[in-house]
């Protein structure tokens, strides 16, 4: 059977995974080479190691991994401004500027040069169309348009693909609506968040988003979705949601296909390792959760080598019924960072989102507060609920709430009940855990 | 449909070469210089898209 038009790229997409590998070791000692040659901060961080050396996938942790703080290192006070030590060709051959959003501390400024961001872009065509994007579409992108990469590759990316982009940016969720409607946009891209804040405000226009709206396939990006969240916004959409991971400092390195399990790495062009949750440094298997670390094996104004993601996830490689080859990862399950020990139980935050998505739509909005009792830590769920919802089954469903986190989560959760917008709404990353114990 | 992947690579090869050369030919000129740079630009994913395979045969 041909299935030449179900793919980008049908040769490298369906090749086998020893050929993979090959091409993926020969790029790594490329990058190497190259990184040494010309990043001042890998000709440090990469002395004494010689890239022939790295042969097979295990020689991979002869080499020492990046750190983000380390990217914030090589930039504060170093030239040429503000990329610092970190960029690997000439400051006149750049064209795009972007950064870190700064959540986990001051922002890092990635560009990119218009080859390599042609490249950023051309990846981003590699999700798309496996997320069953094509030409015939128009994509509505409700994005402000601004310093952070979110959904500018996807833009590009679109654009590239011959879709028709119809950019939402300066306008208010209302008015983003409306103009989908008045378009007849039939593809989307938005964070998972968004996405459901946009059937939040259609509602209250009175627009019902699966029947007034003609979308049949969404893209999220930009923060962890969990399988309740994405199975919420096709219910809510009536429309095909599809996952992708990335970053600034990567890019987009992997997204859905048709099947919906998991994510593609898009092999061979970013290679990918995890490693234990404990050490951040032993390797683990497929089918156990570790710690992402991720190569971008083709970009080369700033290099990335064994960069510590620090998202929280777990390698499929059984085959995909779509006949890729590239490994799978499922979701992301949360961040190293917002991982927290809480009487002795790892505890993730979003097990929380996947407990309020998964069986209590009446939740239009909701964040977890840790805090402390004298010495004992106490969370926190607040609720915002439908605003249609009376006392009586707003305390129901605290109630049910409760014992699905207790059970999930083996913790015990305070229930506060807020008042009908009186917790933040998100358009880009949402940030629906607060520590306040530090 | 099948593709003959070598000479496809070959195909990329000689049109990379002759960008590069007509980048020569204008230098100094910005209309052809970044034109021709856009071009190289696409060459390289044309690259990692097919050669990247063909030479991993060799």
């Amino acid at each position: 059977m041909d299935r030449t038009g179900q793919y980008w790229n049908p040769f490298i997409e369906t090749l086998p995974r020893e050929k993979l590998i090959k091409i993926e070791l020969k790029l790594f000692r490329v990058l190497l080479q190259w990184a040494k040659e010309n990043s001042p901060f890998y000709r440090r961080k990469l002395h004494g190691i010689d890239p022939q050396d790295i042969r097979s996938l295990e020689d991979i942790a002869k080499v020492p991994m990046t750190e983000k703080e380390e990217l914030r290192m090589a930039q504060e006070g170093k030239e040429p401004f503000p990329y610092g030590e970190l960029l690997a060709v000439p400051l006149e051959h750049l064209s795009e500027f972007h950064q870190t959003s700064g959540t986990t501390g001051k922002p890092v400024y990635i560009p990119d040069t218009y080859e390599s961001w042609q490249w950023l872009v051309e990846v981003w065509c590699y999700i798309l169309y496996a997320a069953g994007f094509r030409r015939s579409d128009r994509v509505f992108i409700p994005f402000g348009y601004n310093v952070y990469i979110s959904f500018w590759q996807g833009h590009y990316a679109a654009e590239k693909m011959g879709c028709e982009v119809v950019p939402g940016g300066a306008l208010d969720t209302k008015g983003r609506l409306l103009k989908m409607k008045e378009v007849k946009a039939t593809a989307l891209m938005n964070t998972p968040t968004y996405g459901l804040h946009m059937v939040e405000v259609a509602k209250e226009i009175g627009l019902d988003t699966k029947r007034d709206l003609n979308i049949k396939k969404i893209i999220c990006a930009g923060e962890p979705m969990p399988e309740p969240t994405r199975l919420r916004l096709e219910e809510e959409w009536g429309a095909d949601v599809y996952n992708h991971i990335g970053g600034t400092e990567p890019g987009g390195w992997a997204g859905m296909c048709s099947e919906k399990k998991g994510m593609h790495v898009i092999e061979p062009y970013f290679l990918l390792e995890m490693v234990d949750l404990e050490t951040m440094s032993k390797p683990v298997p497929s089918g156990v959760r570790g710690v992402a670390v991720i190569t971008s094996l083709c970009r080369r104004c700033v290099p990335l080598i064994r960069f510590n993601l620090k998202d929280i996830m777990m390698v499929l490689d059984d085959p995909c019924p779509c006949g890729r080859t590239s490994i799978r990862v499922d979701q992301v399950e949360g961040r190293v960072d917002d991982l927290r020990k809480i009487r002795g139980i790892f505890f993730s935050p979003n097990i929380v989102e996947e407990v309020v998505r998964g069986g209590f739509p009446e939740v239009v909005e909701f964040e977890t507060i840790l805090t402390r009792e004298g010495v004992m830590p106490v969370l926190t769920l607040r609720l915002e609920l439908d605003p249609s919802i009376g006392e009586n089954q707003g305390k129901w469903i605290q109630d049910r709430l409760q014992e699905q986190l207790k059970i999930k989560t083996n913790l015990t959760f305070k229930i506060e009940r807020v008042k009908p917008g009186g917790l933040p709404r998100y358009t880009l990353k949402s940030s629906r855990f607060k520590d306040l114990t530090k | 449909m099948e593709y003959d992947l070598k000479a496809i690579h070959l195909e990329i090869k000689a049109i990379e070469e002759r960008v590069i050369r007509l980048k020569e030919m204008g230098s100094g000129v910005e209309t052809i210089e970044r034109n021709a740079n856009a071009i190289l630009s696409f060459i390289y994913i044309l690259k990692k898209n097919i050669s990247d395979i063909i030479e991993i045969a060799d």
